[in-house]
């Protein structure tokens, strides 16, 4: 069976530095991706470009693609699966939009597509700058799971403490992650779609960031392991992998207090978590993790 | 405190955040609603009035219409009127980026007898006729320097192409077309987004209603008569819908630029960024005025092209030419807009650049602007309702003059469209609809669940907030039949 095609939506206000996420991912991310935009902007130039019922579809090169919507989202969204099958597809949003509407239709009107993260992209100098936070803007950090707090170069040291408590104000769930120039490891920010092997991230570009694996070939209790889910500490911002539970393997994708399983096949359960300074927790962890193991 | 507590009522319908409220404000803030409707207001509404009026330039008070809610920088429903000799600023976030949306009525000499047994192939051939949707493009092939020329012009580019009538001109804000309009402004981004989408609804709260005035409300009959309302359960259509992706488009490129400049070359700081402006009086403030007019001459030419649809199809499904059907416009008029207005301040006449969003002009009797066939009585104002409760034609009052004549635009939302989906199902609220009489079409399920009756604030109650302010007076309520949702 083949995993549902993993959505990634990246929002923020405009400037904050979006496109920018979009060519850092489409530099570090070794995959057939479809970037979904209202145009292609910059990230398409001079390329050739093929006009669908409900999108516009341009070839970035390496299998990758760029679409702009004509019709419907979630029609767009099924001609670009039908049409090139992507291996993940990235929802840009413009600076002006409202991301909870795109949500909804990915969670209720596209049954074929995992939503994987809501990204937003918020910029420490604007934070600094303006006092206020816009309606929009306060709509694009509520809905996140990961808040890239960009441009922290712009901004004093101290001054980015106070940005990431106003942040965690308006979304105490969402993980921040502090970048220069969006530079974020794509481990971090997606979840695993249909690779067959569960990548470590380098932790090239935020030092504070650990991670740790685990690999088994034991089978898991369903209950036990969701209740493990839900209680991963709050420093945990991914953990992804395939487990082999007693009832069948299972894909796992866990962002920011919010995880899904779904089928996958797979004979070894391999699991691999990415968080702020989780080496500590390191060994709590994978002890709650043994207690599953449904047959000892 | 609850910032409801920092409200001083004025009048019944005038409640004030005076300007101390907060650091730098200019002006005070003043929300137009009767007491239930502030009450029912989000918070955010009366930050981002108060936020407004610390805008330079902005004259007597910043004002927010009985339907206000919030939205990007200003409420929807914001006004705020700029002394251009005073550094006043032209903002985005205060028109809107669907620029022009507004909304069209025309009446027909039907009634509701006659539509009845033709209702569902009118409202099916009107949704095949006048694509919704998204990414909808339009019938009318255009090249990119056909598009330009179109946006200059605005509806006279249509009625020169045969798409209306000469009078349809007159009876149109602005007659169609608001000089100064400048393509060159314009960036190629906007002109790809739009050249292909002169003739479509749009999507979100776009729509395009078959309607009927019945008799019991006919609130003033000989003003309903002046605007053509005339038989019992007459039908007449009305629509909604603006600029499409070329407004959004300028919209964007010019909150860029801004953002550039604001605070660097004009020395401006604003609490919320969303807010970012530059002085009219400035290369980039004219140069975004003349595009955004290029958006409101695109939406006026898209009503135009649209109304020239909607007769096609009556006529096709009555075997009968529009004429002969009277299907004549009572009024276009925008509700996302800024303009050059005189205005008296203090006794001494002031030109203002007057933002509306979601705000209707509303001119009362004897001024220069109204329509001549209307100057007697005063400008048309439509006001659309939610597609279950219904839509008002109201007429402009000679009172409206605090709020530099400006009314409600619509019902205004009270609960978010995520909200809503959650509650109520398309499909479903299709079947409920149509059990009710309304026949409706979507390109979107979900969508259409955005637009439940319930998840919008009670239109009576807007429209007695506006008659009891005197900013408007309403002549006619129209009941919904037939829809064809964006």
């Amino acid at each position: 069976m083949t995993p549902r095609t993993p959505i990634t939506l990246v929002t923020g206000p405009l400037g904050t530095g979006k496109t920018t996420l979009l060519r850092h991912i489409l530099r570090t991310r070794p995959a057939k991706i479809a970037i979904v935009m209202n145009e292609f902007g910059e990230i398409a130039i001079d390329t050739k470009v093929i006009e669908g019922k409900n999108v516009r579809i341009a070839e970035l090169g390496g299998g990758c693609v760029c679409c702009s919507l004509v019709g419907e989202f979630e029609a767009a969204v099924n001609e670009i699966i039908e049409k090139v099958a992507p291996e993940m597809i990235i929802v840009e949003t413009t600076g002006l939009a409202e991301p909870e509407a795109l949500v909804f239709n990915i969670q209720e009107a596209l049954p074929q597509c995992r939503l994987d993260g809501v990204v937003s992209v918020i910029d420490a100098d604007m934070l600094v700058r303006f006092p206020e936070l816009g309606h929009t803007t306060r709509l694009q950090i509520e809905g996140a799971d990961i808040l890239l707090l960009n441009k922290i170069d712009l901004v004093q040291a101290t001054q980015i403490e106070p940005l990431e408590t106003k942040l965690r104000e308006i979304n105490p769930t969402a993980a921040i992650v502090r970048t220069e120039r969006c530079q974020i490891d794509p481990e971090l920010l997606f979840g695993i779609g249909r690779e067959k092997e569960v990548a470590r991230p380098q932790h090239r570009h935020q030092l504070d960031f650990e991670s740790f694996t685990f690999s088994s070939d034991k089978a898991f209790s369903r209950d036990c392991f969701s209740r493990f889910a839900n209680g991963l500490p709050a420093s945990v911002v991914r953990a992804k992998g395939f487990i082999r539970l007693t009832d069948g393997a299972q894909l796992f994708n866990f962002v920011a207090g919010r995880w899904e399983l779904e089928p996958f096949e797979s004979d070894r359960t391999e699991l691999v978590f990415i968080g702020k300074k989780i080496a500590a927790k390191k060994e709590r962890i994978l002890h709650a993790l043994d207690e599953c193991v449904a047959e000892k | 405190m609850a910032i409801i507590d920092s409200l001083k009522k004025i009048s019944d319908t005038v409640w004030e955040l005076p300007a101390t409220y907060k650091e730098g404000m200019r002006v005070p803030a003043r929300i137009i609603a009767t007491e239930k409707l502030v009450r029912e207001m989000d918070e955010t509404v009366y930050q981002q009035i108060s936020n407004v009026a610390t805008l330079p330039g902005i004259t007597r008070y910043a004002l927010c219409m009985p339907d206000g809610h919030s939205g990007y920088g200003f409420p929807i429903g914001g006004v705020a009127a700029m002394d251009v000799g005073e550094g006043g600023v032209i903002s985005p976030g205060g028109i809107g980026f669907d620029i022009n949306c507004g909304m069209r009525l025309l009446t027909t000499n039907l009634t509701l007898d006659d539509v009845k047994p033709h209702l569902k192939e009118i409202v099916d051939l009107l949704f095949q006729r006048v694509p919704a949707g998204v990414g909808s493009h339009g019938f009318l092939k255009l090249s990119h320097s056909d598009f330009r020329d179109l946006v200059e012009q605005g509806a006279r580019w249509c009625i020169e192409h045969d798409y209306g009538w000469n009078e349809d001109l007159e009876l149109t804000e602005e007659n169609g077309c608001i000089p100064g309009a400048d393509a060159s402004k314009i960036s190629e981004r906007a002109i790809e987004r739009g050249y292909n989408q002169v003739g479509t609804l749009g999507s979100g709260n776009h729509y395009l209603e078959v309607q009927v005035a019945r008799p019991e409300d006919v609130r003033d009959k000989d003003l309903a008569a002046k605007f053509g309302i005339t038989i019992p359960n007459q039908i007449v259509v009305m629509f909604h819908c603006g600029s499409r992706g070329f407004g959004h488009q300028v919209a964007t490129d010019y909150l860029q630029t801004f953002l550039k400049v604001m605070e660097p070359k004009y020395g401006i700081k604003i609490l919320d960024r969303e807010l970012a402006c530059a002085p009219l009086d400035s290369p980039e403030g004219r140069d975004y005025f003349a595009a955004m007019k290029c958006g409101l001459n695109m939406s006026f030419a898209n009503r135009q092209v649209i109304l020239h649809r909607i007769r096609e199809v009556f006529s096709e499904v009555f075997g009968r030419s529009a004429e002969d059907l009277g299907m004549r416009m009572v009024y276009d008029v925008a509700h996302n807009t800024a303009k050059l207005e005189k205005h008296s301040v203090d006794g001494k006449e002031k030109t203002l650049l007057v933002h509306r969003k979601g705000a209707t002009r509303a001119f009362g009797p004897g001024h220069d602007e109204v329509a001549a066939r209307y100057r007697d009585i005063g400008q048309p104002v439509i006001i659309g309702g939610s597609m279950e409760t219904g839509s008002y034609l109201l007429v402009g009052t000679a009172s409206g003059a605090d709020t530099f004549f400006s009314t409600a635009h619509g019902s205004g939302r009270t609960m978010s469209r995520t909200k809503a989906r959650k509650q109520w199902h398309g499909k479903q609220l299709q079947h409920d609809l149509e059990a009710r009489g309304i026949y409706v079409r979507s390109t979107s399920w979900a969508g259409l669940a955005e637009e439940a009756g319930p998840a919008y604030k009670d239109i009576d109650e807007v429209i007695a907030a506006t008659e009891l302010a005197g900013i408007s007076k309403p002549v006619a309520r129209f009941t919904p039949i037939g829809n064809v949702k964006g």
